[in-house]
């Protein structure tokens, strides 16, 4: 359909011009071609194979769509991006070199800080460097520890190959984070990447790279935060949207144990895809801690691959949408080795006309004798024009398991719940406040940095605040 | 437990049921499929033009549909090897003895004449593409029932049908779909009048003859207010070298306050896409329950749906898959939940063995409006050796801040603690087996009549009941 069959009647009350009609799955935006490959390459001295295998990742990219599984197909919605005329960073620093920012907050061992195309603060505690523990940028480590950098990266066996929008970022991407933990090293505190997105018509996208070597152990924890305040524009113009698309790769070897948290408030016009992807090795463990606050539409996408014997994988991730939000969440996870074990937890609290998609799919191959696995995906809806999708899957190639199973509910508040509350004198505003954060709290208490568990919890609490008070039904001013 | 083990316990009984009679067919389309065949199948009905002009809108929709994707397999369909209507005998009959010898000889061997005689209050047999076989108690016939060949129905009940007939799954809502109203020869019509309750099931026979014969049969059931009905099909077919293709489409109209039950087993051989859209409207305070087994057939698609449009209207599902060697049965169900206080409830179990494949797709929707939905949703699969696959994939979309639904899936082997407890009991291995497999079936073969159930068990090809007696 083109625009101009639309009615006349419509025409004259549109005050603000609608964007091209596009198909739900098209994608919002044109920047990626084979030049800009190669300009970033260019741009940054990269060596021949690096530049190959960007220009290998937008081969991927340009041949795929962007949902390459058809069980999804009917659940992507890319429509509230507008980012036709954005435009990527292309020019980066390598970053200052470790220790030249000081300010490093007693309770982490690590901190990088990157904002938009800046690199801003990068730090490491004395007994991380002494432990020979790495936090650097991808320019950095190009320069540091080339062949390690290559093998790591090289291939793109890091980032899911079936994905056009992991293709993306592989091919694209103009910052890079690399963390190394040697072997046997236990880092006790956590490591800290934080990412600042936000500006207008930017595309800022980026790579963590996150390798713990035979019997490590470290804690790590994400923030994608929003770059500055929300910009104003004259009345009657939009502020453009911004787009971050961020990667968490991770590689376990044998025995080595993670605790990865990301915290996600970026601002409101922001467009956000995210791609987690960790191979475990032999008797590793990785726990994951996922809370999606901000943003307009979030595709976020995460791949456990359990390879490796007696290797585990946990994650828990939370939503709170308002608004208009959008939160497109898949999980994959492959169990490959024997006696392996993957616990997964969604849930999701909505309010407004916000939507949540929570995919999920447990695949056990022929290989996975003994898997143990669970899925769970729960939905809270807060209003009526909220809307929560789950679409937890099986698919079993060996029947030979303790545990395979998953399980779904969408439901509104507890009434329940709501008068015991309200029966000890608490408000049915604040009774559902705290039935809702409630809701969320399992994921809140398992973000292994303090500081981080206590601002999420803030964070939540501001959201409620500035969404949801004087919603309950009943209450003075009750929204539709 | 090994494998070949579970191969004897759970052997293949089909071949018993696999016979092919050569019939000379007195009328038959050639191969393939354009739009002169789907005039000639009008013509050779002397159909209305409306029904000519529905056939070919649903013929154009068709070419124009692309094949689904999200279930793998279809592309190797030739449809231009089927032979689209076939006409075994020249009019429908009205007693038994009339049938042709060697047909009756075919359904005698599959036990129509006792199962009537004993138990069932008609019987409609489809031998290939036209019922020729059709009977009903006469006390229904005077409580008005309706029961009979949908092509009679088109003619004798004109009104009823058109009003009723591609209401419920248009053409144009799938390929398939579009494929049956072009090309659609036979069914069952059942009609039950305004408060009428069918104290027995009717059943109806559908068998496909004939290699590369395509059966599109287009089965219509209207049940107006506060009726009761219960349908019971159920499906041989005798095996071929080549693939055969059956393209039904089901619609079950429940009016306010009906209560309909359709039961299905489907035995077809291993060579037969069922490629099948079944699909119930529950209007207000109706109850829908689909009760739906696939054994046979080499990929079985379909998904018995209710679409619950008026207030209080119940749907119940549950769906038994059985997929042996070469099999893939994907299968499922699906709960449109359209109106306020509307309740549904899917089970799904399903056995995969011999390298077999048994998919549960399912769909529950909540639309906006349908306030104070309850829903579950519950799938168990079972698989008996390391070759066969199973998969889960059902869709939840729920646009109702206050809709009750639970979702459980398990799939799983038979433990070795409830075979060694059985065991310890005095059973052998086998008979334990067996009665870990019946338990986990029972949710579906408890919904059977009694009689029925044995003909199941003659029907089916598991030996999954019974030796325990």
């Amino acid at each position: 359909m083109t625009s101009s069959s639309a009615p006349a009647g419509e025409a004259t009350t549109a005050a603000r011009p609608r964007p091209v009609r596009r198909a739900a799955g098209d994608l919002p935006f044109t920047f990626a071609d084979r030049d800009l490959a190669l300009a970033l390459a260019s741009e940054r001295a990269e060596p021949d194979w690096l530049q190959d295998d960007r220009v290998a990742a937008w081969q991927a990219f340009d041949a795929m769509p962007v949902e390459s599984n058809q069980l999804y197909t009917p659940y992507v919605d890319l429509r509230a991006a507008v980012l036709d005329r954005i435009q990527p960073w292309i020019q980066t620093a390598s970053g200052p070199e470790a220790g030249t920012i000081t300010d490093l907050p007693d309770d982490v061992d690590a901190l990088i800080e990157v904002r938009e195309d800046r690199v801003v603060g990068l730090a490491l505690s004395p007994a991380a460097t002494a432990a020979g523990v790495v936090l650097e940028t991808f320019g950095a480590a190009l320069t540091r520890d080339p062949d390690g950098f290559r093998a790591d990266i090289e291939g793109g066996g890091t980032l899911p190959a079936d994905d056009k929008l992991a293709q993306l970022v592989r091919g694209f991407w103009s910052q890079g984070v690399r963390v190394v933990i040697p072997d046997g090293v236990h880092l006790v505190r956590p490591i800290v990447v934080r990412w600042r997105s936000g500006n207008p018509g930017r595309a800022m996208l980026t790579r963590t790279l996150v390798h713990l070597g035979a019997g490590a152990q470290a804690t790590l924890v994400e923030e994608q935060l929003p770059s500055g305040a929300d910009v104003d524009c004259a009345e009657g113009e939009t502020v453009p949207q911004g787009f971050f698309h961020g990667t968490t790769e991770v590689i376990l070897e044998a025995d080595a144990r993670l605790a990865a948290a990301s915290i996600q408030d970026l601002g409101e016009r922001q467009v956000a895809f995210q791609h987690r992807h960790a191979r475990i090795g032999n008797g590793a463990s990785l726990h994951w801690a996922m809370a999606q606050l901000g943003g307009r539409l979030v595709r976020s996408r995460v791949d456990n691959r359990l390879e490796g014997d007696r290797s585990s994988v946990e994650q828990v991730e939370i939503v709170f949408g308002t608004g208009e939000q959008l939160f497109d969440l898949t999980s994959y996870t492959r169990h490959l080795g024997r006696d392996t074990t993957g616990n997964l937890l969604s849930k999701g609290a909505l309010s407004d006309r916000s939507r949540v998609y929570m995919k999920g799919l447990i695949t056990i191959e022929k290989s996975a004798v003994g898997t143990d696995s669970y899925l769970g995906e729960f939905g809270m809806n807060l209003s009526r024009a909220a809307r929560a999708v789950a679409i937890p899957s099986l698919e079993i190639d060996q029947p030979d398991c303790r545990r395979a199973m998953h399980s779904s509910s969408v439901g509104p508040i507890d009434s329940n719940q709501l008068f015991y509350l309200e029966s000890r004198g608490i408000s049915p505003d604040d009774a559902r406040k705290f039935i809702v954060l409630g809701f969320l709290e399992p994921v809140v208490a398992r973000v292994p940095l303090e500081a981080a568990q206590v601002r999420l919890r803030e964070l939540l609490e501001a959201k409620w605040a500035a969404g949801m008070a004087g919603t309950a039904p009943g209450a003075a001013g009750a929204a539709a | 437990m090994t494998s070949s083990q579970t191969r004897e316990l759970v052997a293949d009984r089909r071949e018993q049921y696999a016979f092919h009679d050569d019939i000379a067919y007195l009328r038959e389309t050639k191969r393939g499929l354009t739009r002169e065949t789907v005039e000639e199948i009008s013509a050779i009905k002397a159909e209305p033009d409306w029904m000519l002009q529905s056939r070919l809108r649903a013929y154009d929709h068709f070419l124009k549909r692309p094949m689904p994707m999200w279930t793998d397999g279809l592309d190797k369909i030739d449809f231009d090897k089927i032979v689209y209507y076939r006409k075994p005998s020249e009019r429908e009959e009205k007693s038994w003895d009339d049938v042709p010898d060697q047909i009756k000889a075919t359904f005698e061997r599959l036990g129509i004449p006792e199962a009537e005689r004993k138990f069932l209050a008609g019987v409609g047999a489809q031998y290939d593409s036209e019922v020729v076989y059709h009977s009903v108690k006469e006390e229904l016939s005077k409580l008005g029932v309706v029961f009979m060949g949908t092509d009679q129905a088109l003619k004798e009940y004109p009104e009823i049908f058109r009003k009723h007939y591609g209401t419920v799954v248009p053409h144009e809502d799938n390929k398939f779909s579009a494929l049956n109203g072009a090309v659609w020869s036979g069914g069952s019509f059942v009609y039950v009048p305004k408060g009428v309750e069918v104290p027995l099931p009717l059943q109806a026979y559908f068998r496909i003859n004939g290699e590369n014969t395509g059966q599109f049969e287009r089965t219509l059931i209207v049940v107006e207010e506060g009726a009761m009905v219960h349908y019971i099909e159920g499906c041989t077919a005798p095996i071929y070298a080549t693939d055969s293709l059956h393209v039904a489409v089901v619609e079950v109209v429940a009016l306010p306050g009906s209560k309909v039950r359709y039961t299905t087993i489907q035995n077809w051989s291993n060579d037969v896409y069922n490629l099948v859209t079944k699909r119930a409207h529950a209007h207000t305070n109706a109850k829908v329950e689909w009760i739906d087994a696939n054994t046979g057939s080499r990929k079985t698609v379909k998904f018995p749906s209710i679409y619950l449009r008026g207030e209080g209207a119940s749907a119940d599902i549950i769906s038994v898959a059985v997929a042996g060697k070469g099999q893939h049965q994907d299968t499922g169900a699906k709960a449109i939940h359209l109106a306020p206080n509307t309740t549904s409830r899917i089970v799904s179990k399903s056995v995969s063995k011999d390298g077999g494949r048994a998919t549960y797709r399912g769909h529950l929707k909540v639309s906006p409006g349908a306030t104070g939905v309850v829903a579950s949703v519950r799938c168990d699969a079972l698989m008996l050796d390391d070759e066969s696959r199973s998969d889960t994939y059902p869709y939840i979309d729920i646009q109702e801040d206050d809709t009750t639904m639970t979702h459980e899936a398990t799939v799983g082997k038979i433990s070795a603690e409830q075979i060694f407890y059985l065991m310890s009991r005095g059973l052998t291995e086998n008979e334990a087996q067996n009665l870990v497999i019946q338990g986990f079936l029972e949710v579906f073969t408890k919904e059977l009549p009694m009689e029925y159930a044995i003909e199941f068990n003659r029907l089916v090809k598991l030996e999954m009941e019974g030796s325990l007696g």
